[in-house]
């Protein structure tokens, strides 16, 4: 907690404690919360689970024990999604928050009509990922999209491809959207962060005469580095769930090359020719432990060098 | 040198716009073009600007419909959380009691959750209240779903509050929820903003929970209706323009009159 | 239901009962009071007889008109009734039917394909034995619908897999189609290549919103060449698809999609789009596709038809060398419509089905919709603008032996799902070898 606070609360807690903590205020304020949480968020979480254990039917749910999870671990399409989902998530983060720190950093002097470029920098992210989908489904059209079209007018017609709808490029073209996506969002939030830092500190570096490279390094990268990993995170766990994108432009095709964990589950739940939603709740929580390991990795690997506010 | 380093940057500045904003843009002098004008060229400035295309989306192909659904679904839910939200924020941020860090843990990690854990089983349990295909269950739904991140941005504001004026309240005399009311909220305002737009905007914009708890086509949100006129024929490209840009002008211009308080709040969780 | 019979009651505060001349008049006020009740709930009551009904085809004017007509007409066979039709494109109508069937909010009536057998396991569908006139069905469509011992679904479209062509654009090639109709693998083979040659798509198969139309060509060379036995086997997975004469036919499809077969839009053209691609822009030499083709070809041309006097021909698809069955053809049930088995008014949808089963019906679809109807028809009677079309359609039919059901019809869960990934939509668009089909076709039995 910032230092302010701390002495303000503990003052306030002082306070509290000579009165009693108030638990019917604290019941009254928290109620509604909890019974959000727990009707619409933990209950379905476990009956999930429970439904994983089960082959559930509109008229009956039959206990079938660890049947479904023998059925996933042989499951190519389940592993194939899996690694699509994960090469997504940690390339992203790598393309999206060093584009935005590069051009954060180059623009930290204060350029003219700030305004109007994060307006603009911040439009894909207002998109919803179907309108994103339709529009870059669009662009990379064989015939008239935007980059065969500008591959033609530069004479590079050999490199023109039908993009997505090729195993080898469809991936790639997906996550170049997304970074198109986010990349302006975490710019946005690098330039506010190195905004608020304190001015001091620059000048004093400035005085020491480190040099351009040798005050990013030691002064500027260390102060933001808080703000850098929790984009990355946020990124990385933003690709974990993707669904949107994929299904508007793809659906997981060409030869599962898109297919995500999340399309799968849709899939097996309400498109393939049975009404089972016990199998596809076994990959979702499957699903779920893996993405909570890789979240809980992730935040214990950066709090070795800083403590995130948690 | 300097004259030069800076008119690098600014040329990359302007190239990196162009590539954000293009398409957005492209989209939307599509919006103003007939699908027939567009198969001749599909790069070319609107020659006649059909301003009517927008009526005719409205009027003519059920978008009002669809509009109208995600304003009041959206609206419910961003009022709800608004409310539930900052009660619960004011409360973990300000009292001391056990468990506190353990249930804000808890509820904070439910941002990470993959919606697939939770569509199935939402999915089951709205059937059995009988509130599926009702816009009333997506507001609950999309209520539960935006909580965390509420909860979070509102009690790390919540908590820099100097703890001296609930003091001087306590002494006066007021009941903690008079202290919510009067002291907390009005000095949240700007996190407040921050959490209603941008819970405007994601709700606004949702997909899979909409997709999957809504069957009937008047009760559609606008993302499920843009794909009204995907049909199976020649995409109608001027009219799905129109309808994209239905869709996206509102947000846009949400943003562009709050886009200030929005940074503030969004990097004051972000940030140190 | 109505309330008429009850006597009416006496108000206590009424004082005409003390007058003997008014008094005589209560009970006719009575007896008009009921009447007046009586009329007022013989049309509430009936008017609790509304069947929902949810279908496919919603861009195909001609089976929206036959449906409608045939809506109105039983509404007027049975005063008070009344069907609300909800028109859908396929994909969007499995997608609500799935979620509501299980939500119990699902239509009285609604469409289905043969294939979708999780209907029936799972006792969603109401049992027409009894409720409709078979006798007017062709036992092979009845067959299509008929699991253990009922018949779940009314079998109104049936369709043949066509391959139909541009005779303008053969004439122009220099090419002369067969006196049988039927080219051999060589000259196929040889007809893409000159098409191409001329900057002519060969075929303008669509993968972009189904399952099915990248795999025509392919399934119906594996039936002519494996015959009827043996290609059931393949389709069921007991024949493996190492087999030498699947890995030939195999073989030559990769010959044609690296000759350029394909539109290079494959993946994404849309079905819609695909017609269109053919008849009107940029036009296509050939199309292989089901006999619905005429469901949207003739629509008018604003609305995706092919345009006036446009030169259709219809030709076999290509003898396979040394293939058992070459006038094998693939004769698939379509459209359906089945009754939903929790609803209150099953058996007034039974009825509206049973409305269909009747050879002036059956007529009626072949004359509008020009595609081949489960409903047994009597030929002679065809008349029409479209008249000449049918004959061609019936020449093009004449010596074949047919399989009923295609692919997607017959197979089930995984096979299905990498048949449609395999050989649907890579093998045609020439992202994959022969032997990575074969590899995953067998692997996934």
């Amino acid at each position: 907690m910032p230092p302010s606070s701390a002495g303000a609360s503990a003052a306030g807690a002082h306070v509290a404690r000579a009165l009693g903590t108030p638990w019917r205020a604290v019941t009254v304020f928290l109620l509604p919360a909890a019974t959000f949480y727990v009707a619409f968020t933990a209950y379905p979480v476990f009956r999930t689970l429970w439904n994983s254990f089960h082959k559930v039917l509109p008229a009956k749910e039959e206990f079938v024990g660890l049947a479904n999870y023998a059925e996933l671990v042989r499951d190519e399409i389940f592993w194939r999604a899996v690694r699509n989902t994960l090469v997504w998530a940690c390339t992203s983060p790598l393309f999206e928050v060093s584009i935005a720190l590069v051009l954060a950093l180059a623009l930290y002097a204060k350029v003219p009509g700030r305004r109007f470029f994060r307006i603009a920098w911040f439009t894909p992210v207002l998109m919803s990922y179907v309108v994103v989908g339709i529009i870059w489904a669009w662009i990379y059209n064989y015939d008239w999209g935007a980059v065969n079209t500008g591959l033609r007018a530069l004479g590079l017609n050999s490199w023109t491809r039908a993009w997505l709808g090729k195993q080898e490029t469809a991936l790639p073209a997906l996550i170049f959207v997304t970074t198109w996506m986010w990349s302006g969002f975490n710019m946005v939030v690098l330039l506010a962060a190195l905004h608020s830092l304190p001015s001091e500190v620059i000048e004093a570096a400035e005085l020491d005469n480190c040099g351009w490279w040798g005050k990013l390094v030691h002064v500027i990268f260390p102060m933001i580095r808080p703000t850098v990993l929790n984009l990355v995170v946020l990124s990385f766990v933003g690709k974990m769930k993707i669904f949107d994108l994929v299904w508007i432009t793809t659906k997981g095709g060409p030869l599962w090359s898109t297919e995500t964990v999340s399309i799968y589950v849709y899939k097996r739940a309400f498109e393939w020719n049975t009404f089972d939603l016990g199998y596809p709740s076994a990959v979702a929580s499957v699903w779920f432990v893996i993405v909570l390991g890789s979240v809980l990795t992730l935040s214990y690997v950066f709090r070795q060098r800083e403590k995130l506010e948690y | 040198m300097h004259r030069l380093q800076r008119a690098v940057v600014l040329f990359a500045l302007c190239v990196f716009t162009a590539f954000a904003a293009g398409p957005f843009f492209w989209v939307a002098t599509m919006s103003l073009r007939t699908t027939s004008e567009i198969s001749r060229d599909h790069y070319a400035w609107p020659g006649t600007l059909h301003w009517n295309k927008f009526p005719d989306a409205w009027f003519n192909s059920n978008y009002s419909t669809y509009f109208q659904n995600s304003l009041l679904v959206v609206v419910s839910a961003v009022i709800i959380l608004t409310l539930v939200g900052a009660m619960a924020a004011h409360c973990f941020a300000r009292y001391r009691f056990k468990l506190n860090r353990f249930f804000y843990f808890i509820i904070f990690s439910t941002i990470i959750f993959p919606p697939q854990i939770t569509i199935i089983a939402l999915f089951q349990i709205l059937v059995q209240y009988g509130l599926f295909n009702s816009l009333i269950g997506l507001t609950l739904v999309y209520v539960a779903f935006q909580l965390p991140i509420t909860v979070y941005i509102l009690e790390s504001f919540f908590a820099r509050i100097p703890g001296d004026l609930f003091e001087a309240a306590r002494i006066d005399g007021y009941s903690e929820m008079a202290i919510f009311w009067r002291i907390s909220l009005p000095i949240a305002l700007p996190a407040l903003s921050t959490t209603i737009i941008l819970n405007t905007i994601l709700l606004w914009n949702e997909f899979l929970y909409a997709v999957v708890l809504i069957t009937d086509e008047d009760k559609r949100t606008l993302p499920l209706g843009i794909q009204r006129f995907m049909g199976d024929q020649m995409e109608d490209i001027g009219m799905i323009s129109t309808g994209l840009m239905i869709a996206i002008i509102p947000v846009v211009l949400i943003y562009a009159f709050f886009s200030e308080k929005l940074i503030q709040g969004m990097t004051a969780g972000a940030v140190k | 239901m109505m309330p008429a019979a009850e006597p009416p009651r006496i108000r206590h505060d009424d004082n005409e009962g003390d007058n003997p001349m008014i008094s005589a008049f209560r009970p006719r006020r009575a007896f008009i009071a009921s009447v007046f009740a009586a009329l007022v709930a013989l049309p509430t009551a009936a008017l609790a007889q509304e069947l929902t009904m949810w279908s496919h085809w919603a861009a195909e004017v001609a089976k929206r008109a036959y449906v409608e007509d045939a809506i109105k007409r039983f509404e007027a066979s049975k005063p008070g009734v009344k069907v609300k039709i909800t028109w859908y494109e396929k994909s969007a109508l499995y997608a609500a039917l799935k979620t509501a069937l299980r939500a119990g909010q699902a239509p009285d009536v609604f469409y289905a394909e043969v294939d979708q057998t999780d209907y029936i396991d799972n006792n969603l569908l109401a049992d027409l034995s009894t409720g409709v006139n078979w006798n007017n069905v062709e036992p092979w469509a009845k067959q299509a619908w008929t699991f253990g011992k009922g018949t779940y679904g009314f079998p109104l479209e049936a369709s043949t897999v066509e391959v139909y062509y541009n005779t303008k654009l053969m004439a122009d090639l220099g090419v002369t189609v067969p006196a049988n109709g039927q080219f051999d693998q060589a000259a196929f083979l040889d007809l893409v290549k000159k098409a191409r040659a001329k900057g002519i798509t060969p075929m303008s198969q669509g993968v972009g919103d189904r399952p099915f139309p990248g795999a025509y060509v392919t399934h119906e060379a594996l039936l002519k060449k494996l015959g009827m036995n043996d290609y059931d086997a393949l389709m069921k997975g007991k024949l493996s698809w190492s087999d030498p004469r699947v890995v030939e036919t195999l073989t030559w499809v990769k010959q044609l999609v690296d000759a350029g077969a394909f539109p290079t839009s494959f993946t994404s053209l849309k079905l819609g789009e695909s017609h269109i691609y053919f008849h009107t822009n940029p036009g296509a030499l050939m199309f292989q596709v089901a006999s619905w083709y005429t469901a949207r070809a003739f629509n008018p041309p604003d609305k995706g038809g092919q345009p006036v006097n446009f030169p259709l021909g219809i030709m076999q698809s290509p003898a396979m060398n040394g293939g058992a069955c070459n006038n094998c053809k693939s004769l698939a049930v379509g459209g359906s419509y089945v009754v939903n088995a929790a609803s209150p008014r099953k058996d007034l949808g039974i009825a509206f089905l049973n409305s269909f089963a009747t050879p002036e019906m059956g007529n009626k679809w072949l004359e509008n919709v020009l595609v081949q109807t489960g409903i047994k028809t009597d030929a002679s009677k065809i008349a029409g603008p479209h008249a000449g079309y049918f004959k061609q359609l019936a020449k093009a039919n004449e010596s074949n032996t047919y399989y009923f059901g295609t692919p997607v019809q017959v197979m089930q869960g995984k096979p299905k799902e990498v048949f449609t990934q395999v050989v649907n939509s890579a093998l045609p668009a020439g992202s994959i070898s022969v032997d990575d089909v074969v590899k995953q076709m067998n692997a996934a039995k």
